[in-house]
């Protein structure tokens, strides 16, 4: 199976409540196989299967929808080892 | 510079400093809560085109000739030809003090409480994808930044066509002509378009004798052709003139005069004048972008190729604004690309509506237009329906004495749904944005005519073009709904 690394910049992080809460709800998308969120660089580092989940929809994940207040952005998405 | 070990890192570069870069700056902040860290490179003045150079001058100077010109001018039983004083050297200074006002005031003092965007003056080129280098004016790299993302909104300037001896005679364009202190006395216009007909008109308000020559057979071609040859009409009866279908074969200086050789189907024919506007277009900020670099394909005219997400080429690469590869340049349009640019970037999925985007001339009386013209339409659709409503019929008009003006509707004859409003009438301007809502939310003539408009205004001129679809307008008295 082919594999994509995915950095994603997350804005609205303050505790490690949040880096909970993002990393849970990205965990749980379809697609998804392994998740790192660093509240230090406010970012998230995603493995995912390329072919079940593309990057733009990590954004669609609903903890970045209202009501939540966290958002995000693509830094960089590059093919896995 | 070693490019490598002084990079600073961005989430976010935008290269340009007008309507489509503030505008993305301004949601990026908002979508990150000022947590996105914001570059926004580029030389000139804060605000770009339309406040320095562009539609605030424009509007400044059109409204100030306005003022002489209406005095002189009555169009009213009983009230008498007045000569108002003036002094167009005040004017143009009170016009840049005003354009300084705006700047500071909408830009300035604005992008100050953005602490999470950095300025940079200089110009940036494409190192790769990502990475930027930033020259100063004698081409000295002065910084090198990394985007995540990147947005180039980096304009347009006024085109300069090629015609023997322009460059050496000299011109003024929509860039120069707010530095002028003297009135000239006669001017010739090269492009009878917007930019051409509003400071003609502002010119020949002050006193100027103003002549315009366009290449194509009519006026503002973007607008039905009514339109185009009744503000001609009007334009030749306040003592422009004309030139169509000409072009400008040479141009020479003689002391402080100036020759322009024009082509007609009559023949040759030279035109002595004070000064010579070029007015023929704008092209786009590109050229030293290094596009190539960044894998950003442009069109032939060298203007960025989007999708209508503002996604160019390039992955992480967004456009907006004048510099964008599209049929509109308008600063509204512009804010509106910068904003939806940012969104998607955040992975909402907003498309630009180019078709419900109004615009307008600010000439007296004003032109403004949304959506397709009935040619337009018909070539599409290969049938329409419309109705052209004269001003005469409408009684605010009358009362203003500027009944020269129509307000032409195109509808979509299969389910009544307007596809295109143009006006030209006295606050064209304003009344436009009923045509917007209707040609962006497909209201019908039926929901303008169920829709109460005040009496008498020259918005009522809206629901009567739209109530002759199903009426003898003539056979109605005021107020039927």
């Amino acid at each position: 199976m082919e594999e994509r690394k995915v950095k994603l910049r997350i804005y609205g992080m303050t505790c490690d409540d949040c880096v909970a809460t993002l990393s849970r709800g990205l965990r749980s998308q379809n697609g998804v196989l392994d998740v790192k969120v660093s509240l230090k660089e406010g970012t998230g580092e995603l493995v995912v299967d390329p072919e079940r989940v593309k990057p733009e929809e990590l954004l669609k994940n609903k903890v970045f929808s209202g009501p939540s207040h966290y958002r995000a952005t693509i830094i960089d998405q590059s093919k896995g080892e | 510079m070693n490019l490598d070990s002084e990079i600073q890192d961005f989430d976010l570069v935008i290269l340009g400093k007008g309507a489509a870069a503030f505008s993305a700056a301004i949601k990026a902040s908002e979508l990150s809560n000022g947590e996105m860290t914001i570059a926004m490179v580029g030389t000139g003045p804060l605000g770009g085109t339309c406040v320095n150079v562009g539609c605030v001058p424009s509007k400044y100077l059109l409204e100030a000739s306005h003022s002489v010109f209406r005095p002189e001018h009555p169009r009213m039983a009983g009230i008498y030809k007045s000569q108002v004083g003036h002094d167009f050297a005040e004017v143009m200074k009170g016009l840049r003090s005003y354009v300084a006002h705006a700047r500071n005031a909408k830009y300035v003092q604005v992008i100050e409480n953005y602490r999470n965007v950095r300025l940079f003056t200089g110009l940036g080129k494409f190192v790769d994808r990502k990475t930027l280098a930033i020259s100063d004016p004698d081409s000295n790299e002065v910084a090198a930044i990394s985007g995540s993302n990147v947005l180039i909104a980096t304009g347009s300037h006024p085109t300069e066509p090629n015609i023997e001896g322009l460059k050496e005679t000299g011109f003024l364009t929509s860039d120069t002509i707010w530095e002028l202190n003297e009135l000239p006395k006669s001017v010739a216009i090269i492009g009878g378009g917007a930019i051409g007909l509003e400071i003609g008109q502002a010119l020949l308000h002050f006193g100027s004798k103003v002549t315009v020559i366009e290449a194509l057979d009519s006026l503002l071609p973007q607008t039905e052709p009514e339109i185009g040859s009744a503000l001609k009409k009007h334009l030749e009866e306040e003592g422009m003139k004309f030139h169509i279908r000409a072009r400008v074969s040479k141009v020479s200086k003689s002391g402080n005069r100036k020759s322009v050789e024009v082509i007609t189907h009559r023949g040759k024919e030279i035109l002595d004048v004070q000064e010579i506007i070029v007015a023929t277009g704008r092209q786009p900020n590109t050229q030293y972008l290094n596009l190539e670099a960044a894998g950003v394909d442009t069109d032939s005219r060298g203007q960025i190729v989007t999708s209508n997400t503002m996604k160019t080429s390039a992955s992480g690469i967004y456009a907006a604004g004048d510099c964008v590869s599209k049929r509109l340049f308008l600063e509204t349009l512009a804010a509106r690309e910068g904003v939806i640019a940012v969104s998607n970037m955040f992975g909402e999925d907003i498309r630009i509506d180019y078709d419900s985007a109004a615009w307008a001339v600010f000439t007296s009386p004003q032109i403004a237009g949304v959506g397709m013209t009935e040619n337009e339409f018909s070539k599409k659709s290969g049938s329409c329906s419309c109705r052209v409503f004269s001003l005469e019929n409408l009684t605010k008009a009358s009362i203003m004495g500027e009944t020269e003006g129509i307000i032409k509707i195109t509808v979509d004859p299969k389910d009544n749904k307007i596809v295109g409003m143009h006006i030209m009438a006295p606050n064209a301007t304003d009344i436009i944005t009923e045509g917007a809502y209707a040609v962006g939310n497909g209201y019908t003539v039926d929901d303008i005519i169920a829709t109460s408009h005040i009496f008498p205004s020259i918005s009522e001129g809206v629901k009567l073009a739209a109530q002759s679809f199903i009426r003898d307008i003539s056979r109605m008295s005021c107020c039927v709904e």
